[in-house]
């Protein structure tokens, strides 16, 4: 709670800061643009991102520019970046889709005077400005942390279950940033639940069917499953699906990671106990915030944590809880 | 019934070593099967498939890989392939959610009809892809594996666009019935899916067009010799097999209670898997539905099998892959054996 009060205060004053000087610098040039390049197009949680750097674009009259890969993939989000630094934005707010491989991408971007904010994931050590590496040229990096999401999802389903039983995590595949991040925390909270036994993490590709017979091979095996804990919004509903096929509900109890719409009736009719919900709006929103102030001359802090809402089927009718559903429009 | 559809080398093999051969991917299911019983009961002192619960799984596991896989027989048949079939399916599941949603929010009309309707609308829709990638391969004479790879994109982008990219949720019971319910005791989509097997068993084996496509698929210049109309068969093979990826997206939004676009994006390499698996061959010309049947469920069981007896998750991605190898390599052998001989 502390933590996340902080974390806003962080926010609101870079927010204020950008909101404050907008008619300065910026009102005497011409619009200042600036660019959001999303880990992929494709996906609920960039949208609702691109949702919240447009709402901040508007509120300080500045100009976003918003282009991405349908894929996760390096060698498909290099030429989105190429293209944006050749209209030259005032600052770039990415999601890069690779520690080490967008280094030197993004060092063209920073070489050509263009300020680089990343969003999500990260580069490097995902800590900036600090003179260590050759990745701490990004100004900032405003994202939710994913290990403290899988720490919290690991607490919820603890409670859930009574802090006894067999759970495991359903993950997408191996070497994905943010899903392993949110895996990590998961089992490392779960340490400190002796009567808790993590099994073997399964990985289904982000394909619904496969995690859905995953987990019904599991529970073939294991009758006494307790838990499982989806790490992405395939994982979770498709081992939501397997669960019910295999007629567990209630009893095999689910926490999933991140909220479409469609995960209300699903914590309603009781498929999912709890999911975990970011904040992507307001990663998009004070991302562009910071660049803006940034380019407008201001002091802007290295790193903003934004947090988490766990959802259930007792608060999600509440609007400070469902606020956070991503959302497309 | 029986074809050539390469030169026998020497003399006939004997004929219980044909048939042996014809049922491989048959055999090589029973052998995997075998094989997981044998280590769950060691292992873990249970049965692996003295086991309703194991069986349904298995089977509601396969159903969507093998309603990808049944069209794509047909054109693998053809000497073709179907890159399309993923995204076609995302497609559909889109359009099944949107018109299920539309049809109940906007004209009132009653759950189950609006069930009809959106699966009417999600098969439907997949005809437009699919009559695109048939006049463009039989009419312009695009390579099929061009022609379905832009249209793997077009429908891609087309089905995110209609999803906004998110998943499009349905609030439906009598769609998610479909999806997850039971009649006896078997999943509703075993059931839909049993039926379009048969469907399109009889397809292939009975009718002239079936004939014909193995036919075109042996020998393009002889079927035209005999006097086949190979564009208008070409159109019906690629239209069959986007029908049948439409089905397959509608019955994932009943299941998974949502339309996703990307929810065929991980089944195509499985469904091509199945179908080579199931004893076609690349190039064309032989191939049945029963085959593709034991393909998919090959993988289905490999799968499943694996986690069951809880094989670590890297040796997983390691075992699938061998499989697929060996499974090839014994069709290979099976060639050599028998001449490319094959009962329909």
């Amino acid at each position: 709670m502390e933590r996340r009060s902080l974390l806003k205060l962080m926010g609101a004053t870079a927010a204020m800061a950008g909101v404050g000087l907008a008619p300065g610098r910026a009102a005497a040039a011409d619009k200042v643009t600036i660019a959001l390049i999303p880990g992929l197009t494709a996906d609920g949680f960039y949208v609702t991102m691109h949702k919240g750097a447009e709402a901040a674009a508007k509120a300080v009259g500045a100009e976003l520019l918003y282009q991405g890969a349908a894929e996760w993939n390096v060698s498909l989000q290099v030429p989105i970046l190429d293209a944006i630094i050749a209209k030259k934005p005032a600052a770039i707010l990415i999601a890069p889709n690779d520690k080490t491989q967008m280094i030197a991408p993004l060092k063209k971007a920073f070489d050509a005077g263009i300020a680089v904010v990343c969003v999500d994931t990260f580069i490097g050590s995902g800590v900036f400005q600090t003179g260590a590496g050759d990745a701490d040229f990004p100004i900032s990096y405003v994202a939710s942390d994913n290990v403290l999401g899988g720490r919290i999802a690991a607490r919820a389903l603890a409670k859930a279950i009574g802090e006894k039983g067999k759970v495991y995590v359903s993950n997408v595949k191996p070497g994905v940033s943010t899903t392993d991040q949110r895996e990590e925390g998961f089992k490392d909270e779960m340490k400190k639940y002796p009567n808790v036994t993590v099994l073997e993490t399964q990985f289904n590709d982000d394909d619904a069917n496969k995690a859905a017979a995953q987990v019904q091979a599991v529970i073939g095996r294991v009758p006494d499953l307790a838990g499982v804990f989806g790490a992405n919004l395939f994982s979770a509903g498709g081992t939501a699906n397997g669960v019910k096929q295999g007629g567990m509900v209630g009893k095999v109890k689910l926490a999933g990671f991140d909220a479409p719409e469609s995960i209300v009736a699903q914590l309603k009719d009781g498929t999912f106990e709890l999911t975990v919900a970011q904040h992507p709006a307001e990663i998009g929103y004070f991302g562009f915030m910071e660049a803006f102030a940034f380019v407008t001359g201001n002091p802007v802090p290295t790193a903003i944590g934004t947090g988490f809402s766990v959802m259930t089927k007792d608060n999600i009718d509440d609007p400070k809880v469902s606020k956070y559903l991503y959302k497309s429009s | 019934m029986t074809i050539t559809t390469a030169t026998p080398t020497g003399s006939l093999p004997h004929p219980v070593i044909l048939w042996i051969a014809q049922l491989r991917a048959w055999v090589f299911l029973c052998l995997l099967i075998i094989f997981f019983e044998i280590w769950a009961r060691a292992a873990e002192g249970s049965s692996f498939v003295f086991n309703l619960y194991n069986i349904q799984s298995i089977a509601v596991f396969a159903t969507a890989p093998l309603l990808l896989a049944l069209g794509q027989t047909f054109v693998i048949i053809s000497s073709g392939i179907d890159l399309s079939l993923g995204f076609v399916m995302g497609l559909s599941s889109v359009i099944a959610a949107h018109a299920s949603n539309y049809f109940m929010v906007r004209y009132g009309v009653p759950p189950f009809a609006a069930m009809l309707l959106a699966i009417l609308s999600g098969t439907l829709v997949a005809f437009i892809p699919g009559l695109v990638n048939g006049l463009l391969i039989a009419h312009l004479q695009i390579p099929p594996f061009i022609g379905t790879l832009g249209m793997y994109g077009v429908a891609r982008g087309a089905a995110y666009l209609f999803a906004g990219g998110m998943t499009v949720a349905i609030d439906n019971p009598w769609f998610s019935a479909i999806g997850n319910g039971r009649i006896y005791g078997v999943p509703v989509l075993v059931i839909i899916t049993a039926v379009t097997c048969l469907v399109m068993h009889y397809l292939l084996s009975e009718t002239r067009f079936g004939q014909h496509t193995y036919a075109f698929g042996a020998s393009k210049v002889a079927a035209r010799r005999a006097g086949i109309d190979i564009k208008r068969l070409t159109l019906k093979i690629y239209l069959l097999s986007a029908l049948g990826a439409g089905l397959a997206g509608a019955m994932y939004t009943g299941r998974f209670t949502a339309g996703a676009a990307q929810a065929g994006e991980p089944l195509l390499l499985d469904s091509i898997a199945a179908v080579v698996i199931g004893g076609a061959s690349l190039f064309g010309g032989s191939g049945t539905i029963w085959g593709t049947i034991a393909g998919a469920l090959v993988i289905a069981v490999i799968q499943y099998g694996l986690v069951f007896i809880n094989v670590e998750p890297f040796w997983q991605f390691i075992a699938v892959g061998a499989v697929i190898i060996v499974s090839v390599l014994v069709d290979q052998t099976q060639r050599n054996l028998t001449g490319g001989r094959q009962v329909e």
